[in-house]
């Protein structure tokens, strides 16, 4: 059953030429490999990805982990969260659909970037059975995800151009770092949810594609390495290389989703829950969007 | 091997004297009793058909100064013993696959394990070596094969290579064969052997 799922998930190409085809790694095509690495006039992606992989990654990893949510702490202590009247009149922002595709990938997220730093840690925990048991969830996790992610993509496409607002919210940063309720220029996506937005969707689908190749490992699918020009030994040491600076970024922007709905805007996290906004916080952080639906005399 | 402090192990194909019978791949694949679709050791031509520059060489882990393997490794599961064997923990690995990557040679191997096709943990030469179970155990004979090298034997490999091309030993006894073998030919220069510098460095 759980196979047939993977197979539905677009993985079916992966997986049937994984099992059928001769080896891309350790048949003929070895020679070849041993050849090319480290030639001069390549991409000599070998050695980088063992320098960065042995000097930078986890470091990164590690400074996301401990620096982003340090900032946050800052932001709150200093600054302190934005809190809105919860007894106002509410304004509907999720249907039923934005809310099951949102709690799906909440909840595979929820459990890839946990696992996922936990892998990349792996030493800390000693490897063996119990960094195993999180790979495999890691793996599980992106099949709900990717089940999600396209539609989750498309449904808010439209909310999530670009639009001048999204400059004016940059400039102030948000009005996170004042104090005062002022309305700031923002539609039903601001340009820092617009930016999760388009790392969560786009990005989501390079992490999934880089993890999918990393997994499957030796399959042959010469279109793949037609197009990127790349060996499939290649291939696995840029999707690592992808799969890690992709997921800075991501794993970022996450821990920044979760302050903001969380800590950051009290209370705001019910509004995927049950659909409501409250009025006033629309109304100062999203402003645009409340005029807007106030010329349509929706509120 | 001399007994001399600083043995370091090292492997060495003799390119003129290899016939690619790959007695070398059979050999340890049945001393270890490697699943099928493992293969250690793998005997490969390069330049094939080019005349004058065909050769063929035999191909396993290095076990390399520096091991990139050991570097790039998440969960730590490689070990370099004094000797310079590179070996590791399959209890501790997570099958990752980042050692591949890694690896000049394409040493690491991943066999399948269970419905989904998931990587198991990493199989590679372990020089005859074993693992770090307890050594003759038979917990290392399942999980890294034979432990010729505590029981004082060549590993197998080289121990049945019909034309010594294969050696393997202390780096520097390695090299007097190499070095007495090139003059009693009277011909031709004393190259580094393939894949030595990437191994060994310069």
């Amino acid at each position: 059953m759980k196979k047939y799922i993977l197979l539905l998930l677009g993985s079916f190409l992966l997986a049937s030429v994984a099992y059928a085809a001769d080896s891309q790694i350790w048949g003929e095509m070895r020679v070849e490999n041993i050849l090319a690495y480290g030639k001069e006039g390549s991409l000599k992606l070998g050695s980088l990805f063992t320098m960065l992989q042995s000097n930078y990654f986890a470091k990164i990893f590690l400074a996301i982990l401990v620096g982003v949510p340090s900032v946050f702490l800052l932001h709150y202590l200093v600054i302190g969260p934005k809190v809105f009247s919860h007894d106002g009149k509410k304004i509907y922002a999720f249907n039923i659909f934005h809310r099951i595709v949102h709690q799906i990938a909440a909840i595979s997220f929820i459990v890839l970037v946990p696992t996922g730093f936990i892998m990349t840690f792996g030493s800390t925990f000693g490897g063996g059975e119990f960094v195993r048991m999180m790979k495999d969830l890691h793996g599980l996790a992106t099949v709900t995800f990717a089940i999600v992610v396209i539609p989750m993509f498309l449904m808010w496409l439209k909310n999530m151009l670009p639009t001048f607002d999204d400059i004016k919210w940059m400039m102030i940063v948000g009005g996170y770092l004042s104090k005062v309720k002022r309305p700031v220029p923002a539609g039903k996506f601001n340009a820092g949810q617009k930016a999760w937005y388009w790392f969560a969707t786009l990005g989501g689908m390079v992490m999934i594609l880089t993890g999918a190749i990393m997994y499957f490992m030796d399959f042959n699918i010469p279109m793949i390495n037609e197009v990127t020009g790349l060996s499939q030994i290649d291939l696995l040491r840029a999707s690592a290389i992808l799969h890690a600076v992709v997921g800075f970024v991501i794993v970022a922007l996450f821990f920044t989703h979760i302050y903001m709905a969380v800590f950051a805007i009290k209370g705001a996290i019910h509004s995927i829950i049950t659909g409501y906004k409250e009025e006033e916080e629309v109304k100062i952080l999203h402003s645009s969007w409340y005029k807007k639906l106030k010329k349509e005399g929706k509120v | 091997m001399s007994v001399n402090e600083m043995a370091r192990m090292k492997f060495y194909c003799d390119d003129d004297r290899c016939i690619d019978c790959n007695g070398c791949s059979v050999a340890c694949a049945e001393a270890h009793e490697l699943p099928t679709g493992i293969t250690r050791r793998k005997v490969i031509t390069l330049n094939e058909g080019i005349e004058g520059k065909e050769v063929s060489t035999s191909v396993a882990c290095m076990h390399c100064t520096d091991a990139p393997c050991e570097q790039v490794c998440p969960v730590d599961c490689f070990y370099i013993r004094e000797d310079g064997i590179v070996l590791h923990d399959k209890k501790t690995c997570i099958g990752c696959g980042y050692c591949l990557y890694a690896c000049p040679f394409g040493a690491p191997q991943f066999p399948r394990d269970g419905a989904f096709g998931t990587k198991g943990a990493m199989d590679k030469c372990t020089m005859c070596a074993g693992g770090p179970e307890e050594t003759n155990s038979i917990e290392e004979r399942e999980l890294y094969g034979q432990n010729r090298i505590a029981e004082g034997k060549v590993p197998m490999c080289a121990a049945m290579c019909s034309t010594k091309a294969l050696l393997v030993g202390d780096a520097q006894e390695v090299s007097k064969i190499y070095r007495a073998r090139i003059a009693a030919k009277g011909k031709g220069v004393q190259s580094a052997p393939y894949g030595w510098s990437k191994a060994y460095g310069a």
